[in-house]
Order: structure tokens, then C-alpha cells, then sequence
């Protein structure tokens, strides 16, 4: 799932987002333009429209009645000036009642409407083959004022064409900077919307199966609650699952004990008492797997414990001197190094660590006793703690036969044996050093001994604080 | 030597039974803890071996009310769970020494002989190891009828090791045992030592094991 890039993905929310955000903006901004057009565009036109109808009021004024006769005393002074205009041509055209010119151009009193007195009458025309803009007024004239003379004013559509071409331009570029302040702030809008989620997001990937533990639903937004709470009720169901498994391991070795132990005792009663010779092999097979068996057991109880300690942030850590742990160790290892042939000795300074003492006594064991399976009759082997540049270090190294270089990195796996592999090894007990390091923090690593003779396994702790 | 073996598992109770009765021993086994407290007052036992899990009351209430009776028997528990905290109240209910299942054979006989031969000092009786034998009261040693001289610091240090047979015992422990000496400038003085005292015990058939880096280990001279 990718929350980063809008577009990719089958199903991307922040796509879907964005496109009914835009789509309807990719309508809505001609749409925009063409109402700002039509409402900025009126009253520029009808200013425009004034002007004619100034005009006209003049020539209004301008007719008289002489001798019974209805005049236009138009000097042409006057009427170049009534014409003036920088960018249009204006035309006039005056006309008495019976619609007979007064003054001004023919053709224009020709396009005279029907006129009430006062009206008004605004169109468009062509006069000479061009477009123009009339206004057209009815005023009152003849003897008795009772008759209607038509005043005509027209002028080319320059300025207005102008004033159209001004007033669309006005309104695109504002609709444009419109819709692009729209489309940047949308997608500003739905990447920050989105920051949440690419947390949320980030914070279900550091989960893992040794880290379940719920995500706050109070750092999300109100809309993924209802998710990450289901989310959160998944890890839940995963971790009682994961706690069932270990307490089922934990319970399966508890109860594989007591058997083991008779098994044990009994392996190693039949081969002290005075059994016939052929029997011999048999019972040695039987008592070398009953201590396999029982070691077994161990290991996966341990297993259960470290993992189970890995889920617990409260687990216990004490004060742990590596030296004294390993001081004593040599109760127990002593004698199965001695039975195997080898010289078990000690190289021991005062290292502290937090730790669990139960699993690092596992963890030391497990070195030991790999150490005593691995390295061989007539091996030195030799555990070593010290302190240095902050870390508390452990190491068993031995002289014995070593593994071949490939093998080392594989060794850490869970029931790898290696490929001389001899004797009672499960094959877990690296997998179970490496699990008890990283749950102290600590580093194993699997290394040649100096001169390149045998094998050692160093585990660096953080000192303790 | 005399056990009251308290174990609710028969297979494993009879198996550590005819292990001990291979050993010369005398086992009574107890499926209940209940009885105990009665059976210690009634006959004379030198160990008693517990089992933490029982049914009825457990292993640690069993302990509990054996020690409530002012009995100062060595007792050795036995738990099928590894736990730190077993192990601890265990300890802190009067336990001498804990065992876990699955043990070795070998292990639980040497913890009980340890914890008999470390009762039976402390009781002034003489502790014995092969032919040679260290008397607690007269702090005195002899292999067979033969007096060994021993210094007084050699007296102390063999005491020491004999109560720990078959366990190593750190240079830090034996240095710990002599007023007025530290780490610095004994570590010859105590090698010189030991030297000294190996080559008076060894004809006894026992071995002084040098651990290398560590310490030492009395036992047993390996048959030749």
C-alpha cells in the first residue's frame, strides 16, 4: 500500500480525492469565465450605449421649430464635434415627423424605427457595409410638440469590440489564477490530509511479530479510527495467538520434564549396571538420547521464555557480572569437557550487564556446550569476559576442528546443524544464543580463532548502566 | 545414608529409588507432602528430596512447615519449572539446593552427597573422601590410619575444599577463607599452596583438579 504518490496503485485515495476535486473545477472554470464575462460586459456596454444617447439629447436640443416647419440649425462645426471620437465613426441622422431628414447621414434615419415619443431604442445594424451600434429617440416636435421626430446616433463597434475583447480577457485570467490557486491548494490539501494515514502507515510497518503491541488511536484522525482500531484488534488476536503458541511450547517441554528425567536416569542406570556386552551400543544410543531429548526440552523452554520476555516490556533485568556468571558455569561444564577430553579453562575480568540471568546462563551454556560437541577430544577451550570501550564482552573460543567459513553465517538458524555436525546438538543452540543477545541488545558473532585453529563466539553487550 | 524422597511422579520416583538403592542408600518414597513433617519426626533421615509441584499442599508449604518444626534436615528441591522466582522462594523457604528437571543421575547423587557431607560437618563429624578422611572437630587429616601435617591455613583450605567435593571452588573463594590475604599479592602464595597440600592428599586416591584461570575441583581420583 503507498499513500505517497497519488495515481499509482489500483486504489488511490488520494487520486480519487484529487480527481473530484479537479474535474468539477475543469467545468466550472469556463463556466466562471463566461458569468464574469457576461456580468463585467453590461455595464461596460451600456456606458458605452450613454454616450450614443448623450449625443442624441444634444441633437434633441439642437431641433427647432421655424415658420411652422420643423429645422435642425446644425452648424457643421458643431456637428464634426458631435462626431468626434478618437477610436469609433460616428454617425447622425435627424428626421421631422413625416420622417423626411433634417441633417445627418440618409442611410442611418433609414434604419429609424417605429418611435414613441421619449423612447428609447437601442440594436444593431450595418451602415456602409459596416457593423454598427445605433440608439434611436423619439422626440417631440412640430407646432404643437404633438409630433415625433426620430433622432438617430450610430458609431462603429471598436470600442466595444474592445471592451469585450478587455473584459473576456479580465475574466479568462481571473478564472485561470482561480482554478490554478484551486488545483495547487487541492492537492496541498489532500497531501496534508493524507500525513496522518503515511504515519499510521509507518507505524503499522515497524510492527512485527516480536512488536505488536497497539497503535494510539488518538494520533489518528477520526475517520481511520474505526481501521486502526481493527487493526489494533488484529495485533491483539495475533498476540494471544503468539502467547497461546508460546505457553503451549512452554507447557509441552514442562510436561516432556518429568519423563525426560526418568528416561535420563534410567539411560544412565542401565549402563552402570552388569549388562550383557551386545547390549552395549543399545543402551548408549538410548542414553545419548535421552540427554538429547532432555537438552532438547530445555532449549525450547528457553525459547518460549526469551520470546516471551521480548513481548514484555516490563520484563526484570538485574545487575549481571559476566564473570561471576561464568565462574559458575564451570560446575556444571567442568565434567562433560573432561569426559570429552578437553581442558575447559577461564580468562575471566569483571564485566556488568542488565540482563536476565536465567537466559544468560542458557546463553553461556549453550556456547559451552557447543564449544565441548564441536571443538573435539584433546580441545582448549576457554570462556573470557571483559569489559571494553563500553561493551561487556563474552567469548568462548576453542582450537578444536572449527566450520568451514560457509557454514558461519548459516549457523545461527534455528535446528541448522552443520555438515560434520557430531553428538547431542539440536541444532538450536546458536539460534538460541542469537535470540537471548538481541533480546539483551547484545551482538553475537561467529569468528576463526587467532592462528585460524578452531572457533569463537563472542557476544558484545552494552555495559551496564 | 537414608532419603525420604517426596515425589507424586511414580516412574520417576521409583527410578531415582533404585538409582539411590544401587548406591547403598535406603529411599522412602512419599506421593503426598502432607505426611512429611510425621515421617521426619518418626525416623531418622539424612536428605530429604522434595518435589516443588504435589498434589494437595506443595512442595514449598511441605518445606515450610518441616522447617516450622525446627527440623535442620538438608533438603533438596526439585522443579520442573526453571523459573528465577521458583528458584528463589524455594531458597528462601529453607531449601538447601534446587534441582531441574531433567537432571542427570550423576548430578542429583553428587548435590545429595554434598549437602549430606556439608550437614555432617557442620554436625562435627568427619568428612571422607576416598581413603582420605578430614575430622571437623579436631581439625586433623588422615589417609587411612596415617596422620597427615597439615599448616593451619592448609587445614582451613582442605576443610573448605572437602565440604565442596566434586565442586569448583574459585582462587577468590580459598583467598576469601585466609585472614589477611588478598587477590594482589597471594595468587603465588596460594598456588604454593595448593602444591603443597595436592602432594599431601593425593596418595589418598583423591585428585586436587587445577581449573584453569578459575580455581579448583577435589574429587575423586579416576580409577586407573
Amino acid at each position: 500500500m503507498s499513500l505517497e504518490a497519488p495515481g499509482r496503485g489500483p486504489n488511490s485515495l488520494a487520486r480519487d480525492l484529487l480527481v473530484w476535486l479537479l474535474v468539477p473545477l475543469v467545468a466550472l472554470v469556463p463556466l466562471t469565465a463566461a458569468v464574469l464575462h457576461t456580468l463585467a460586459l453590461r455595464p461596460a456596454l451600456d456606458g458605452l450605449d450613454r454616450a450614443l444617447t448623450d449625443t442624441a439629447v444634444a441633437l434633441a436640443q439642437i431641433v427647432e421649430e421655424k415658420d411652422g416647419r420643423t429645422i435642425l440649425p446644425l452648424s457643421e462645426q458643431t456637428a464634426r464635434a458631435l462626431r468626434a471620437d478618437l477610436l469609433d465613426e460616428t454617425f447622425f441622422a435627424v428626421g421631422d415627423s413625416q420622417g423626411r431628414l433634417l441633417g445627418g447621414t440618409p442611410d442611418l434615419l433609414a434604419l429609424a424605427p417605429p418611435l414613441q415619443r421619449g423612447q428609447w431604442h437601442f440594436f444593431e445594424s450595418a451602415l456602409g457595409g459596416r457593423p454598427v451600434r445605433v440608439a434611436a429617440h423619439g422626440t417631440a416636435c412640430g407646432p404643437t410638440g404633438a409630433g415625433v421626430c426620430p433622432v438617430m446616433v450610430a458609431e462603429t463597434l471598436r470600442k466595444r469590440d474592445a471592451a469585450e475583447r478587455a473584459v473576456l480577457l479580465a475574466a479568462l485570467v481571473s478564472a485561470s489564477v482561480l482554478a490554478l490557486a484551486m488545483v495547487v491548494l487541492a492537492m496541498m490539501a489532500v497531501n496534508r490530509g493524507m500525513r496522518p494515514l503515511r504515519r499510521a502507515a509507518a507505524d503499522v510497518a515497524t510492527r512485527s511479530p516480536d512488536r505488536l503491541e497497539p497503535i494510539d488511536e488518538r494520533s489518528v484522525p477520526r475517520e481511520v479510527v474505526a481501521f486502526v482500531s481493527a487493526l489494533n484488534g488484529l495485533f491483539a488476536r495475533l498476540r494471544e495467538a503468539a502467547a497461546a503458541q508460546r505457553a503451549f511450547i512452554a507447557d509441552a517441554a514442562h510436561q516432556l520434564r518429568t519423563p525426560l528425567a526418568v528416561l535420563r536416569i534410567e539411560a544412565s542406570q542401565a549402563l552402570s549396571l552388569p549388562h550383557a556386552e551386545s547390549l552395549r551400543p543399545t543402551l548408549e544410543r538410548l542414553h545419548a538420547a535421552a540427554e538429547r531429548g532432555a537438552r532438547l526440552a530445555q532449549q525450547l523452554l528457553v525459547l518460549a521464555r526469551a520470546e516471551g520476555a521480548s513481548l514484555d516490556p516490563s520484563r526484570r533485568m538485574e545487575r549481571i557480572d559476566l564473570a561471576r556468571l561464568a565462574a559458575q558455569a564451570a560446575d556444571q561444564w567442568l565434567q562433560p569437557s573432561l569426559d570429552a577430553g578437553q581442558d575447559l579453562g577461564f580468562e575471566l575480568e569483571p564485566a556488568w550487564v542488565d540482563g536476565d540471568s536465567l537466559l544468560l546462563e542458557e546463553l553461556l551454556g549453550n556456547l559451552i556446550h557447543n564449544a565441548i560437541e564441536h571443538a573435539g577430544p584433546g580441545a582448549r577451550i576457554t570462556i573470557r569476559s571483559r569489559a571494553h570501550e563500553g561493551h561487556a564482552q563474552l567469548c568462548v573460543e576453542d582450537d578444536g576442528r572449527g566450520i568451514p567459513a560457509e557454514e558461519m553465517a548459516t549457523a545461527w538458524h534455528r535446528f541448522r546443524r552443520g555438515q560434520g555436525a557430531v553428538g547431542t546438538g539440536s541444532g538450536l543452540g546458536l539460534a538460541i544464543v542469537a535470540d537471548i543477545a538481541q533480546l539483551h541488545g547484545a551482538r553475537a558473532t561467529l569468528s576463526a580463532n587467532e592462528g585460524g585453529k578452531g572457533l569463537r563466539v563472542c557476544v558484545d553487550f552494552p555495559s551496564a548502566r | 545414608m537414608n532419603v525420604l524422597l517426596v515425589e507424586d511422579d511414580s516412574p520417576l520416583a521409583e527410578s531415582i529409588a533404585t538409582a539411590m538403592r544401587a548406591q547403598g542408600w535406603r529411599p522412602d518414597i512419599s506421593p503426598r507432602g502432607e505426611p512429611v513433617p510425621a515421617s521426619l519426626l518418626q525416623d531418622p533421615y539424612d536428605v530429604l528430596v522434595l518435589d516443588i509441584g504435589l498434589p494437595g499442599i506443595d512442595g514449598l508449604e511441605t518445606l515450610r512447615r518441616v522447617r516450622e518444626q525446627g527440623s535442620t534436615l538438608p533438603v533438596l528441591m526439585l522443579t520442573a519449572r526453571d523459573a528465577v522466582e521458583d528458584r528463589v522462594r524455594g531458597l528462601e523457604c529453607g531449601a538447601d539446593d534446587y534441582l531441574v528437571k531433567p537432571f542427570a543421575l550423576s548430578e542429583l547423587l553428587a548435590r545429595l552427597r554434598a549437602l549430606v557431607r556439608r550437614h555432617d560437618a557442620r554436625r562435627g563429624e568427619s568428612l571422607v573422601l576416598a581413603a582420605l578422611r578430614f575430622d571437623t572437630a579436631s581439625r586433623s587429616a588422615r589417609i587411612g590410619d596415617q596422620p597427615i601435617v597439615l599448616s593451619a591455613r592448609e587445614c582451613i583450605v582442605l576443610q573448605y575444599l572437602m565440604l565442596k567435593t566434586d565442586s569448583v571452588v574459585t582462587r577468590e573463594q580459598l583467598m576469601a577463607l585466609v585472614p589477611g590475604w588478598d587477590a594482589a599479592t597471594s595468587a603465588n602464595a596460594l598456588e604454593l599452596l595448593m602444591s603443597r597440600l595436592r602432594a599431601k592428599v593425593e596418595p589418598g586416591g583423591v585428585r586436587l583438579r587445577t581449573v584453569r584461570g578459575l580455581g579448583y575441583r577435589l574429587e575423586l581420583a579416576a580409577p586407573e
